[in-house]
């Protein structure tokens, strides 16, 4: 009988089971492209944390033990590649005499590297003026003292040696941090920031600057040996599956040795912190992948509730010809595990495609276990999916359904227009509120979604969080369907609103409506609720990539930024002829110095008030106090207003109109001069800044209170334009007296959290999902609830209406979803945007002052969801191949 | 094969002159099932004039509700002809011209009885407070004044075929149209239901046939046609 079954379903219902399959393929291929995305990002990650680490170990020598044992034990570790000794020590300052001028740092770190340190470890040094080996300083020291390649310095050490150097290069140290850690000390304990001075020195010549010191004064002037390890970087795909075994590694080394080295593991800190970046995808996936694949899959159920009486009907016929209750429910558990299985297959070669057109690669997980579970646990789902959509009504309709009971209910108009029990019991109100509680507590003050401490192993993610967008989803659906289930009851004013289209049968488009408002209201809310997971996905994605275009122009200035070199005094008169480069649309100037408020050094940037926001875009969220544009306008009418970070506000308890003195070099004298400011606001972030503390002037007020205008970079807007192409030129016309970067090479290096989860792929896989779902919810369920009211339409038109006026019928019911669907998903979809960007600030780096609408994308969305219903109202009229007696004649 | 019937019920005086309410000129309907075409009503001639009573007998799949949606215009002759001089052209698309009783249910769903009721006056044009003076007017008539803000799934099969009458009776067509209506109800409802449609004829004046196999049926009509096959013969007056 079930081959019978089977048969006849496929020869007679091939439509029915191929939109019910097509739904569960919508769900399982939306979890299986997840499952892709996950796979992907994990590998991303850990390949871009590997990445973006120049030393893997720092091994430091224990006083005591003998630094060649050392290095033949670290040569030795399994993944060593390659491994050099560096030496470390301290001078107690440095001089250098400048024309007429001295000037004299505090302590300096003095490093010892051999020959082939820099082509070992590429990116721990950058050479910015001069050659790339002998007598090297950095940048800040550079500025500090005031000298040039070909300018002498003198090392002073602690002893009272004195060492004079002729300066052959100055050098950026991009990963100064991790290079002058404290190898050993616990996250807490590191230094706030890398020494002020630093001199780079071949071995050779470190050796004859500190092998003589007494072993006594060594000790006491921290010298030292480290040994710098590349290590092999093919690692498990799963960042904390790396961390695990990186770690491990290191430990091993350290038991090895004795108590001779302690390693510095610059890799694992970099894997460690790749495990809560793998967390916040985790977190990503079940916020804006779960609630489009429980959408896929109530679509599906409602596309197979829009078939449920011709079901019932077959079911009861069979049952008269004498077919056991067990028979029926074992027919239906057939015809479930056949669209199950068909729309899982489908799903699953879907989402192969989908993850090799989006991600690049066709598998399921990051490892053949998690890849195996993801395929299964998607499949899975669409055959629970079949299963709550066929065989749950039909054990429903066979344990209940007798004819005494639908007709008993029919008759018991009470029972008709009684309200569900969670509308009776206002379950929606009570879940929007509870929903609204949860995002209100877990979103203040000290609110981290993901905990993941440097250096323990387990990462906690604040999985109450999700309840709250959770109840909100759950709760504004139903009461979506409150209210519009209230409205239609409302016939009066649904005649009058559908007048224009029903015309003269616009009362009785209303009363059908009201009649068979739940079916309506069911479908008005898939279809906001599809809207919704459209707007809120693309709203979170668009304000998501403005923060990470945002980071990268924060780090990289402007479109493109030329950065001057050190020693080099180039004044805002430069701006013009980069301007006239092909391209330009506009150059800005922004001085660098650095300013000492106390005892602390800090960053200081002068810019121009007036016009730096023509080339960079200063959000709100980079100052307190005030916004861009106000504290701006007080730079420009103030100009000894001075911004400040908030850890300086705190450590002076500065308030706003204070006075605060900075000590700047004075371009004639090289002398620090004190500069008076007033505190006008606090930044907390700005173009080219560091991450730390600094401050923002007016450019004119400090050229005019320290004789020199000399900028630091010049930010160039190119409106749009090919920035690679235009960094090229620029580049060309400049030579190698600057350092020109662009946006573009930017934006692939940044290395925070926020980029490190590549939401590219899984935004094209979101938003695609997002408008199949849109239009399918719109454009199918209305289609199928017209088609299953095909005898309606059959009675009409023989009771003589024109196709004009069945039109106006159809017409007007489709635009009540329409409206309804519309204004639910954007009002939805706003609220659960809001919410999204809140719950998951900690993925935005800077965080979003508000969220991006992407309204090209929401258009479109508009535009195929009316096009789907637009279809399924044509479709619903077109003549039908069967006369309207035909159906009429139908059981 | 073709079946020539003479125009029904000329005997009455005054309506002579008449032009016929539907006239079938050698109309035939064939349908494809599958690769096979099969004749449903070969061609046929055949007309109703005003006032007339036809009974159109038959065995099941003799073609009888075919010839009946031809001449209602639901369906489209595959050969010949179908007029309507007597009613000013095709009745598609001109509510109230033609009113039909179905077999089965025939009452939408989602509108109650009133509205039921209501929908071809609506379609005809009449404005909506007329429309449901005139929908009252017919239920009272039949006496189901009580049953008008019941849904059809609340009334039962007899009640809800004397709605359907009670909507042609509100419509008021000079030509009715019954397929098989008492052939879902016991005996008692079904005579019931002829009563009331022979009555709601009289009352308007319109010409009326019936398809059935119920002979008791038939005689209650004055003409008898009888379809075997596709063919149309007459049976002779009563």
């Amino acid at each position: 009988m079930i081959r019978i079954w089977v048969a006849g379903l496929v020869r007679r219902r091939a439509g029915r089971l191929g939109v019910a399959a097509a739904g569960v393929a919508v769900a399982v291929a939306l979890l299986a492209s997840l499952g892709a995305f996950l796979a992907s990002s994990q590998a991303s990650m850990t390949a871009r944390a590997v990445r973006d680490v120049t030393v893997d170990w720092q091994v430091q020598v224990q006083p005591g033990a003998d630094p060649a044992a050392v290095l033949d034990a670290v040569r030795a570790a399994a993944g060593t590649a390659q491994a050099v000794p560096v030496g470390f020590g301290q001078a107690g300052g440095l001089t250098a005499t400048t024309g007429t001028t001295t000037q004299t740092t505090g302590a300096a770190v003095v490093l010892g590297l051999p020959d082939t340190y820099r082509s070992t470890f590429p990116g721990e040094l950058r050479t910015l003026a001069g050659t790339d080996r002998g007598v090297l300083v950095a940048q800040q020291t550079a500025a500090n003292l005031g000298v040039a390649p070909g300018d002498m310095i003198t090392v002073n050490l602690r002893g009272g040696t004195a060492t004079s150097l002729r300066v052959d290069g100055v050098v950026d140290l991009p990963a100064a941090n991790s290079l002058f850690q404290t190898v050993g000390a616990p996250p807490g304990s590191q230094p706030n920031a890398p020494p002020d001075n630093v001199v780079l020195l071949p071995q050779a010549r470190w050796q004859d600057l500190f092998a003589p010191l007494p072993p006594a004064t060594a000790a006491t002037d921290g010298v030292h040996t480290q040994i710098h390890a590349a290590r092999s970087h093919a690692l498990p795909a799963d960042p904390a599956s790396a961390f695990v075994a990186e770690t491990g590694q290191a430990r091993n080394l350290e038991a090895q040795s004795a108590g001779g080295a302690v390693v510095g593991d610059n890799l694992g800190a970099a894997l460690d912190a790749a495990r809560s970046d793998a967390a916040y995808a985790q977190v990503l996936f079940v916020f804006l992948g779960l609630p489009g694949a429980v959408l896929a899959g109530l679509l599906t159920v409602a596309v197979a509730a829009a078939g449920a009486d011709r079901r019932r009907r077959e079911q009861a016929l069979a049952r008269t010809r004498g077919v056991t209750t067990t028979q029926v429910l074992r027919l239906a558990a057939v015809e479930a595990g056949l669209v199950g299985l068909l729309g899982a297959a489908v799903g699953l070669a879907v989402a192969a495609v989908v993850g090799w057109a989006a991600f690049g690669a066709v598998r399921f997980g990051s490892t053949p276990v998690s890849a195996l579970g993801w395929t299964a646990g998607a499949a899975l789902v669409g055959l629970i999916v079949a299963a709550a959509a066929i065989g749950v009504p039909a054990y429903r309709d066979v344990r209940s359904a007798t004819v005494a009971a639908s007709r008993r209910t029919a008759l018991d108009a009470r029972s008709r227009d009684r309200a569900p029990w969670w509308a009776r019991y206002g379950v929606d109100v009570l879940l929007l509120a509870g929903g609204g509680l949860i995002v209100w507590s877990t979103t203040g003050t000290g609110y981290q979604l993901v905990l993941a401490p440097e250096g323990v192993p387990t990462i906690s993610v604040s999985y109450w969080a999700f309840a709250g967008p959770a109840l909100l989803w759950i709760g504004a659906g139903l009461l979506t369907r409150r209210l519009v289930e209230l409205t239609l009851r409302r016939r009066r004013l649904v005649g009058l609103a559908v007048g224009p289209v029903a015309g003269r049968l616009a009362s009785t488009a209303a009363a059908m409506m009201a009649r068979g408002r739940r079916p309506l209201a069911r479908s008005v809310v898939l279809l906001g609720l599809a809207l919704a997971f459209a707007v809120s996905t693309a709203t979170f994605n668009a304000t998501y990539q403005a923060q990470a275009e945002a980071d990268a122009q924060l780090t990289n200035g402007a479109d493109v930024t030329v950065t001057e070199s050190p020693g080099v005094r180039v004044g805002p008169e430069a701006a013009p002829p980069l301007a006239a480069v092909p391209g330009v649309r506009a150059v800005e100037p922004l001085q660098h110095r650095f300013a000492y408020i106390g005892a602390d050094l800090q960053d200081l940037y002068g810019v121009r008030p007036e016009t730096i926001t023509g080339v960079t875009a200063l959000q709100d969220s980079y100052f307190q106090g005030g916004s861009a544009r106000s504290l701006m306008a007080t730079l420009a009418s103030a100009p000894d207003s001075i911004l400040v970070s908030a850890e300086t506000v705190k450590d002076y308890q500065l308030l706003p109109g204070d006075v605060v003195n900075l000590r700047l070099p004075d371009s004639a004298t090289k002398q620090l001069v004190t500069v008076p400011f007033h505190y006008a606001g606090i930044v907390t972030e700005f173009p080219t800044a560091p991450k730390d503390s600094f401050f923002v002037a007016n450019a004119s007020y400090v050229a005019a209170r320290t004789g020199s205008n000399a900028v630091g970079a010049f930010l160039v807007d190119t409106g749009g334009g090919d920035v690679t192409a235009i960094a090229a030129r620029i580049r060309t016309r400049l030579g190698a007296s600057a350092a020109v970067t662009d946006i573009a090479h930017t934006r692939s290096r940044v290395g925070s959290s926020l980029t490190a989860v590549d939401l590219a792929g899984l935004t094209a896989v979101e938003l695609g999902f997002a408008l199949v779902l849109a239009a399918a919810a719109g454009g199918l369920v209305l289609f199928l609830g017209l088609a299953e009211r095909r005898r309606t339409f059959a009675i009409t038109t023989a009771l003589g209406a024109t196709r004009r006026q069945l039109r106006g019928l159809v017409t007007a019911e489709a635009a009540v979803l329409t409206v309804g669907g519309l204004v639910a998903g954007a009002a939805v979809g706003w609220l659960l945007a809001q919410v999204l960007v809140a719950v998951l600030t900690g993925v935005f780096d800077p965080p979003p002052a508000a969220a991006t609408v992407p309204w090209a994308y929401l258009g479109i969305t508009a535009a195929v969801t009316l096009g789907g219903l637009g279809v399924a109202t044509v479709g619903a009229l077109r003549p039908g191949r069967r006369p309207p007696v035909a159906v009429l004649r139908e059981p | 094969m073709t079946a020539r019937v003479p125009a029904a019920d000329r005997t009455r005086s005054g309506r002579d002159l008449e032009p016929d309410l539907v006239s079938c000129d050698e109309a035939g309907r064939t349908f494809l099932r599958g690769t096979v075409r099969v004749a449903a009503v070969l061609p046929t001639t055949c007309s109703v004039t005003p006032g007339t009573r036809v009974a159109l007998t038959g065995p099941s799949g003799s073609g009888k509700s075919t010839l009946l949606h031809l001449l209602a215009g639901l369906e489209v002759p595959t050969s010949g002809t179908v007029s309507w001089p007597g009613l000013g052209g095709p009745p598609q698309g001109r509510p109230g011209v033609v009113g039909l009783v179905f077999q089965g249910p025939s009452l939408i769903p989602a509108l109650d009885v009133v509205e039921n009721v209501t929908l071809p006056l609506l379609l005809a044009g009449v404005e909506q407070r007329h429309a449901v003076e005139r929908a009252c007017a017919a239920l009272n008539r039949l006496e189901l004044g009580g049953l008008a803000r019941k849904l059809p799934e609340e009334i039962s099969g007899g009640q809800a075929q004397r709605v359907a009458v009670a909507r042609v009776l509100a419509s008021a067509p000079r030509l009715i149209l019954a397929d098989e209506p008492t052939g879902q109800l016991d005996h008692a409802t079904g005579e019931r239901v002829l009563s009331i449609l022979l009555e709601t004829a009289d009352e308007l004046g319109a010409a009326l046939v019936v398809t059935t196999h119920d002979e008791l049926v038939a005689q209650r009509l004055a003409l008898r046609w009888r379809m075997t096959d596709g063919v149309l013969r007459t049976e002779g007056d009563s």
